[in-house]
């Protein structure tokens, strides 16, 4: 029996946390083109945090997001385009309607992991249109397993055809991984998927883990292309799931080609594990997080690693950036 | 556009009302619907229309409903007929009825599941405070000569079986599961019912409802065959989500509201009756009969989650309905697409 696994590609739009939104048009087109080639099957564009994200909270992004998905719409022919919602960063009629039109066919409708509920109209617009809807729940290490089916249950019956649990913080050892997607896929009837983040090194091996755990949709970008450590390299997951005889579609050695594109292209910094990175996934904070907690923590002259501790302990998510000037002020308050 | 959708709903009327004398009971009765203003009381209107016209009747109906603006907007045809009366009303805060009211259709609430997930208190609150509200206000009517309570298949939990459900059935609850306000809700109405029935000598059928297709259903509605007809009239692919082994059964609009209408004085006080068609067809073989009437070759889609060791049925047995009243499915599963999506096309023009 064929095993066939679902690949998308957010390169360009986890990426664009890793160059704090900064990806230009030309950048985007280099990459969805070199990405269709090797028959990537969904290439994720946009600002970091998703569509209509871009701002003074989250970070400006240096492209709007219609020229954005226009570019990579005109690059791209045999991939999918696809993108990243969160309701109330994107609004069906300011931006989702505009991003259809545009010719988007893969939409990720995301919520924090415990509100779903404020998927359920994003998720009815989109099978409206008759576009593909998935759900995707963030920050997944927050909740147990059993609230994540619930909460995946719910995006389910508000007409996801597949949901994708987000290790936005690189949280994840490959035990937690296999209970959650083992859970999920027992609970739900729609295909489970994984995003990984490598915060811990764990990215490939979390996802050779939810594939074994049932899941059957997995995210990887060009060296890891992401916030903080970046996400699950996508050469090495293309190439490890072919040893292991799973299906995927993508050519080797143009995703090969592609990522040496991408390195070259589009990366200031090929993303590392960087010692704050490793607290920041011990921490289980939001990846998308390192750009501002570096500058803020600089700036003020306080040690990254007790930033990301306070952020934890708060159960910080991602939307509230603003909280780590306040944890910065507080641990300064304390260290006086 | 108006006058050929309207001319469909009428012929598919015309279909299935095969026994029309028998509603000259109904004669100069008024007929009282909650839930007036959905997809339910919209085709009660359109069969009594129908029935008044061709039999020459003169049945009067009530619909009550939260958003009677919106059914003037949709159906400014059927708002308009004198012998419909609209009442705005939320049916948890019913007090008194129209008292020359002597039959009540008691169909209140969404089945949609998204609503019940995203609203569980809520979803509760109208089929418990709903129905109870709508009985209290049944016993105080004069010349109340039957209530029809339109209950639902989940009553019957999980049936992972091959037969068909009968009205004895009674399959496993997950009383914890995120959706299963709805069916917990609709198991204690049937109880009040039971209770007005016992205590208050109330006379009451329950008729628990399984699928349903046809013009004035959303097509946005989060059910299998409306968004496979959906994704069809959008040019496909059509997406077959979960275990596409999973059996349903469909039964068209006009015989729905036919069965209801049958139902009032015909259905015996007291009795329980499955309400829906008796042909199961598996959501794979549905897929490919309404990808067979797209005009363009269109693609179907599978897409789950794992291979599934059981196989959901949910198709009844209507023994009851086809032998107490009568009852005969007149729109075959082939017929009821095609009328849809040619409503549909006619609608969206």
């Amino acid at each position: 029996m064929i095993k066939q696994i679902l690949i998308s590609d957010p390169t360009l739009r986890d990426g664009n946390h890793a160059c704090a939104h900064q990806l230009s048009l030309e950048q985007i087109a280099i990459y969805a083109a070199a990405a269709d080639k090797a028959g990537v099957p969904i290439v994720e564009v946009g600002h970091g945090n998703g569509l209509g994200a871009s701002s003074l909270q989250v970070g400006l992004c240096k492209e709007t997001d219609k020229d954005m998905l226009e570019t990579a719409r005109k690059h791209l022919s045999k991939s999918k385009l696809g993108i990243h919602v969160i309701p109330g960063f994107a609004t069906i009629k300011r931006d989702l309607i505009r991003a259809i039109d545009i010719g988007v066919d893969v939409i990720r409708i995301a919520s924090h992991c415990t509100e779903a509920d404020i998927t359920q109209r994003h998720l009815g617009y989109v099978r409206e249109r008759g576009k593909e809807a998935y759900g995707v729940l963030m920050m997944s290490h927050m909740a147990s397993a059993t609230v994540l089916v619930e909460e995946a249950q719910k995006m389910e019956l508000y007409g996801a055809e597949g949901i994708i649990i987000m290790d936005s913080a690189g949280a994840y050892l490959p035990s937690d991984v296999q209970e959650k997607v083992t859970a999920l896929v027992n609970g739900l009837k729609v295909p489970v998927g994984f995003h990984a983040h490598n915060n811990l090194g764990m990215a490939v091996a979390n996802s050779i883990t939810a594939i074994e755990s049932g899941a059957k949709i997995l995210d990887g970008t060009a060296r890891g292309f992401g916030a903080g450590a970046g996400n699950t390299q996508l050469e090495v997951l293309v190439a490890v799931l072919e040893k292991m005889g799973y299906v995927t579609g993508i050519d080797l050695y143009k995703m090969l080609d592609a990522s040496d594109i991408a390195e070259d292209k589009i990366m200031k910094n090929v993303p590392i594990i960087k010692s704050e990175s490793i607290i920041s996934g011990l921490s289980g904070v939001f990846s998308g997080f390192a750009k501002h907690v570096t500058r803020i923590s600089s700036e003020y002259k306080v040690d990254p690693r007790d930033v990301y501790r306070e952020l934890g302990k708060r159960k910080i998510v991602g939307g509230q950036e603003d909280m780590i000037i306040e944890v910065v002020m507080d641990l300064i308050r304390n260290r006086k | 556009m108006k006058l050929a959708k309207n001319k469909v709903v009428f012929e598919d009327c015309k279909k299935s009302c095969t026994e029309i004398e028998c509603f000259s009971i109904l004669d100069n009765q008024s007929i009282l619907v909650t839930g007036g203003t959905g997809f339910m009381g919209k085709w009660i209107a359109e069969m009594v229309s129908y029935i008044n016209e061709t039999g020459n009747y003169n049945i009067k109906l009530y619909l009550l409903g939260r958003d009677i603006s919106k059914f003037k907007e949709e159906v400014p045809h059927l708002a308009e007929k004198p012998f419909v009366s609209l009442i705005k009303q939320d049916v948890r805060y019913l007090h008194n009825l129209p008292s020359d009211v002597n039959y009540i259709i008691h169909a209140a609430g969404t089945p949609d599941n998204r609503e019940h997930v995203s609203n569980p208190l809520k979803t509760i609150e109208t089929f418990y405070k709903g129905t109870q509200s709508v009985l209290d206000a049944a016993t105080r009517l004069t010349d109340l000569r039957k209530v029809v309570h339109l209950s639902s298949h989940q009553v019957y939990g999980k049936n992972e079986t091959e037969q068909f459900i009968n009205e004895n059935a009674f399959g496993a609850f997950e009383a914890l599961n995120v959706a299963s306000c709805y069916a917990e809700a609709k198991r204690i109405a049937e109880t009040l019912c039971s209770h007005y029935k016992n205590s208050m000598r109330l006379p009451i059928v329950i008729l628990r409802p399984f699928a349903f297709i046809g013009p004035y259903q959303d097509l946005e509605k989060p059910w299998a065959i409306n968004s496979f007809i959906r994704d069809a009239m959008l040019g496909g692919p059509i997406r077959v989500l979960g275990n596409g082994l999973t059996q349903r059964s469909y039964l068209y609009a006009s015989d729905m509201a036919y069965c209801i209408l049958l139902s009032l004085i015909k259905g015996e006080n007291g009795g329980i009756y499955n309400f829906g068609s008796k042909v199961g067809i598996s959501l794979n073989d549905l897929a490919i009969k309404i990808q067979n009437q797209s005009v363009s070759k269109i693609e179907i889609l599978s897409r789950s989650s794992k291979d599934f060791d059981n196989v959901s049925k949910l198709v009844p047995n209507t023994d009851k309905i086809t032998r107490q009243l009568n009852f005969k499915e007149t729109i075959t599963l082939d017929k009821a697409i095609e009328r849809t999506i040619l409503w549909n096309q006619l609608n969206n023009d």
